[in-house]
């Protein structure tokens, strides 16, 4: 709609709007009653049998009423003027520009438009219990018709047109409902017995509506569901046929639009009780918006009830509070009101230690002798010339061990790179006589041992070769006895081993790295 | 018949430890709220929260029958109202959460014109707005006329503004979204906080509405503000006596019987057992009763907001200055020392041991400054009275003379017990 016709809602806002405003009422009235043109002096005497609005408004003068009448007719279409050619009685009244005054389309509509959006305003807002069995009734009756043959038009249009409008209601009027219940929780200096009174009635009606809302959803979801699957969508050409039978000419382009509006209140509905994939319904969203109000409700109770407790309000208190500490004649009085006032300081004690106690356990002092003659406190030569006590750790219970777990790990982890490092050593992979291994130290002495162990346990009695890996699976050993039964020397540091010699090849098993862990 | 015999006995044993520990955890609750009096769930107080809360009734109890406290805890706070008895005591002042300098009167009226915004506000503030809702207040007449402006523009206010700001955060009645106060204050940015509105209205403890209080004068301000209604039967007296002093035994360091009155000298002399042993069964703190007054001790450390003797510069230089005034006590009577002689003395503590003081305290000059803060901190010990230009020490600072030292074998022991016993948090 291009801005230009919406300028003749200026009259709304012009400085003499009250004026047009009757004006335009006293024309609406006019119309109802079936009387389409008004002259000026009919517009005045309407106007003064009017209830006036303000005290301090005079009653109209007709000079007034023709300015009015003008500028609503000239500029902005609301009123039309014809040239009056009923006779007249005076001179003066032939030479006075003499014109009927009728409402357009444009002014009514515009009149209409101002009054609806002041009733809107004014709305209270319900929660339509009532709405949502209407809304089933609908459906059902829409279900019944589907499944004839012949579906009735008329009926049909009726009954999707009434629960569009239902719908529509019901969710206007939630939504208002809900607005002004927030308004109504910010409450501030309501009495509390009202409040008390009006909750519980709130809480009530709040409980039926989501009650009534809970139950009525599934169902009317399941019928909507149902009159799709039925062919609902057949049934709103139907519809837009019968709604366009009455028009003169109905153009394609008007048939489509109105075939659209039915479709989108149809899909809107739909969104509204059976929610997209992965959405809540509008109804679901609904219930849980009235729901969350029950307890915002009562926190807003228990709000006043604070404030009742104290008869004043807490910001005079605490205004008040900020005019003493203003007045305060040195920090020390400010202190004193600080912790009269809010209570928050820490209790405060002389200290004692347990070697003191432990001594007055031991000599009890009587409590009639006094400070300055009873032993004083007995206090650690460190803290009293140092002004801190060697650092015990922590009071009592946890003895810290990370130190020591430290140390120990440290100690493992040496270990095993060490014994990490003598298998690397000697996995070297080559067929050696065990004499030929050359100077073994502890580890590797070890490592050899038990490989050499497991070689000769894994080998049968008789064979002559084995083959086995160690026990952690990182090497490989594969020993065969020498021919000839010589004896073999392996000189380690710790001493001389001997025994048969063997051909020993020890490798890492493959595929398995000999690497330390790192450890984080 | 012996393994029953046995099972029985261990099975006390065991039901007898656990009722020493539950009456320790007791005892540890009831010190945990007597430093804090207000407790949030959420926070670094959790695990002291949850503690109270698992001895709700217990504490309850106690607090109202013997102190006349309420506590009120629910899911989210833990709130002791604390009512002093002592309403003369000017050393509890609030303190900068980061450098425990005391408030000042401007901070002190910044915080309640603060708490006013915060009554108006939703569920989050920023700085920038608190800010400008406190100027807003602040326009009321009756600060001007005491002299207070606030338009926050100055940096000293705006400093002002976020210390202010910083004690709300540690009572948790502002929690930080997002941002941080100095860029506040070098008014580069804001701060996002949410309002814990439970907090803030368990913070203050007004019993009775200030604006209805017409008195002017200070002490029945206070007093007028912190009234309880009492019943006037001998009952309802001897009951408010005994609250009276339950109060401050476990509130103040000592109590003098010469600050008593008549009614409440007879009163302690003749329930002295039955308060001392209540006392101690109940908070763990060590009843020492002398001639001239009466204090708790704390042998733990978690139930005083500073001690003596304490680790650290200051608190070493307040006890040596305790054994000084102590040594002066026990030789002179309760004669008024000069505070210059104090000054002096705390300047040769101060070359004394300058290589292990800190900095700050071994500048050059610090000695009087340093005289006066630590006189203040003895002073709020109960150990010293200040008059002009003058230092009385009270009798309670006698335990801090200098003993004989003990023999050389016993020293080292007391070094690894004492040690163990006076390991305060620095």
């Amino acid at each position: 709609m291009p801005a230009g016709r919406l300028r003749i809602f200026s009259f709304v806002t012009e400085p003499n709007a009250a004026m047009y405003r009757a004006v335009l009422s006293v024309f609406v009235a006019a119309k109802e009653r079936f009387r389409l043109h008004l002259r000026p002096l009919d517009v005045l005497s309407a106007l003064r049998t009017l209830p006036s609005g303000a005290p301090s408004e005079p009653t109209p003068e007709l000079e007034a009423v023709e300015t009015a009448l003008r500028q609503l007719s000239g500029e902005w279409g609301l009123l039309e003027a014809h040239p009056d050619t009923a006779a007249v009685a005076t001179v003066e009244e032939f030479y006075r520009p003499r014109f009927l005054y009728r409402l357009t389309q444009h002014g009514a509509a515009a009149e209409q438009a101002v009054r609806l959006y002041e009733e809107l305003c004014e709305q209270r807002g319900e929660l339509q219990t009532a709405a949502l069995s209407d809304i089933r009734s609908l459906l059902g009756e829409l279900l019944s018709l589907l499944t004839q043959d012949e579906p009735d038009a008329g009926r049909a249009y009726l009954a999707l047109d009434t629960l569009c409008l239902r719908f529509g209601q019901l969710t206007e009027h939630a939504q208002a409902f809900l607005g002004s219940l927030q308004r109504a929780i910010d409450l501030h200096g309501a009495s509390l017995e009202a409040f008390v009174a009006y909750k519980q009635r709130l809480i009530d009606y709040l409980e039926r509506f989501v009650q009534e809302l809970l139950l009525s959803r599934l169902e009317i979801a399941q019928q909507l569901i149902q009159a799709e699957q039925s062919g609902i969508f057949q049934l709103l050409h139907l519809i837009t046929e019968r709604q366009l039978i009455d028009a003169l000419n109905p153009t394609e382009a008007e048939r489509t639009a109105a075939h659209t509006r039915w479709r989108d209140r149809w899909a809107g509905l739909r969104t509204w009780f059976v929610g997209e994939l992965g959405q809540r319904s509008q109804a679901e969203e609904l219930r849980r918006h009235a729901l969350a109000a029950i307890p915002a409700l009562l926190s807003a109770l228990s709000g006043l009830h604070d404030r009742r407790a104290r008869k004043s309000d807490r910001s005079a208190d605490l205004r008040t509070l900020a005019c003493w500490f203003a007045e305060a004649k040195d920090d020390a009085d400010a202190h004193r009101l600080f912790r009269t006032a809010f209570g928050l300081s820490s209790a405060r004690h002389l200290r004692i230690d347990d070697e003191t106690l432990a001594e007055r356990d031991q000599n009890p002092i009587s409590a009639s002798t006094s400070f300055l003659s009873a032993p004083p406190l007995r206090i650690a030569p460190r803290l009293r010339s140092h002004g801190r006590v060697v650092r015990p750790g922590r009071p009592a219970s946890v003895i810290d061990r990370t130190q020591d777990k430290e140390r120990l790990r440290l100690e493992a982890e040496a270990e095993a790179e060490a014994l990490l490092a003598a298998q690397r050593r000697l996995a070297s992979g080559k067929r050696l006589r065990l004499s030929e291994l050359g100077l073994l130290d502890e580890l590797e002495l070890r490592v050899l041992l038990e490989l050499l162990s497991e070689a000769l346990a894994a080998g049968a009695d008789g064979q002559e070769v084995s083959e086995v890996e160690s026990s952690d699976g990182l090497l490989h050993i594969k020993i065969e006895l020498v021919a000839g039964s010589s004896m073999a020397e392996l000189s380690t540091v710790i001493g001389t081993l001997r025994g048969p010699d063997y051909f020993v090849t020890i490798q890492e098993t493959a595929g398995v790295e000999l690497r330390t862990e790192v450890r984080g | 018949m012996r393994g029953s015999r046995a099972q029985a006995v261990l099975a006390s044993t065991i039901s007898q430890r656990s009722d020493r520990e539950s009456a320790e955890e007791r005892r540890r609750a009831v010190r945990i709220l007597l430093v804090r009096p207000l407790l949030c769930a959420g926070g670094d107080d959790a695990g002291d929260f949850s503690l109270v809360r698992k001895h709700v009734d217990f504490l309850r109890t106690f607090f109202s029958k013997h102190l006349g406290w309420t506590l009120e805890v629910d899911s989210g706070l833990a709130r002791l109202r604390k009512v002093p008895a002592d309403l003369w005591d000017g050393t509890r002042p609030a303190r900068d959460v980061h450098t425990g300098i005391p408030f000042s009167r401007r901070r002190y009226v910044l915080l309640c014109l603060a708490l006013c915004a915060l009554e108006r506000a939703e569920r989050q503030t920023t700085l920038g707005r608190l800010a400008e809702q406190i100027v807003q207040e602040a326009q009321a007449e009756a600060l001007s006329a005491a002299g207070m402006t606030f338009d926050l523009k100055s940096q000293d206010q705006r400093r002002d503004l976020v210390t202010t700001v910083r004690f709300l955060l540690s009572m948790r009645v502002l929690v930080r979204v997002q941002g941080d106060e100095q860029q506040f204050l070098s008014e580069r940015g804001d701060v996002l906080y949410d309002v814990e509105r439970p907090a803030l209205v368990a913070l203050v403890n007004l019993r009775r509405p200030p604006s209805l209080i017409r008195e002017t004068d200070w002490s029945s301000r206070l007093a007028a503000l912190s009234a309880e209604p009492r019943p006037d039967t001998p009952e309802g007296r001897n009951q408010f006596l005994r609250v009276q002093l339950m109060r401050r035994l476990i509130d103040d360091p000592v109590l003098y019987y010469s600050e008593l009155t008549e009614d409440e000298r007879t009163y302690l002399t003749s329930q002295r057992p039955f308060l001392t042993r209540t006392l101690e069964e109940n908070t763990g703190l060590i009843p020492e009763a002398r001639a001239e007054g009466l204090l708790f001790c704390d042998d733990r450390g978690d139930c005083t907001d500073f001690g003596i003797p304490e680790e650290g510069t200051r608190g070493h230089l307040a006890l040596l200055l305790a054994e000084f005034l102590a040594s002066r006590l026990r030789t002179q009577g309760d004669l008024p020392i000069p505070h210059v002689d104090v000054v002096r003395h705390v300047e040769q503590l101060i070359a004394q041991h300058k290589s292990h003081w800190s900095r700050e305290a071994t500048q050059p000059g610090a000695g009087p400054a340093l005289a006066v803060e630590t006189l203040e901190r003895l002073e709020a010990l109960r150990l010293v009275r200040r008059a002009d230009g003058s230092v009385i020490p009270r009798p309670a600072i006698a335990r801090y003379a200098l003993a004989a030292p003990v023999k050389e074998a016993r020293k080292d022991n007391a070094a690894f017990t004492t040690a163990d016993g006076t390991s305060g948090d620095p």
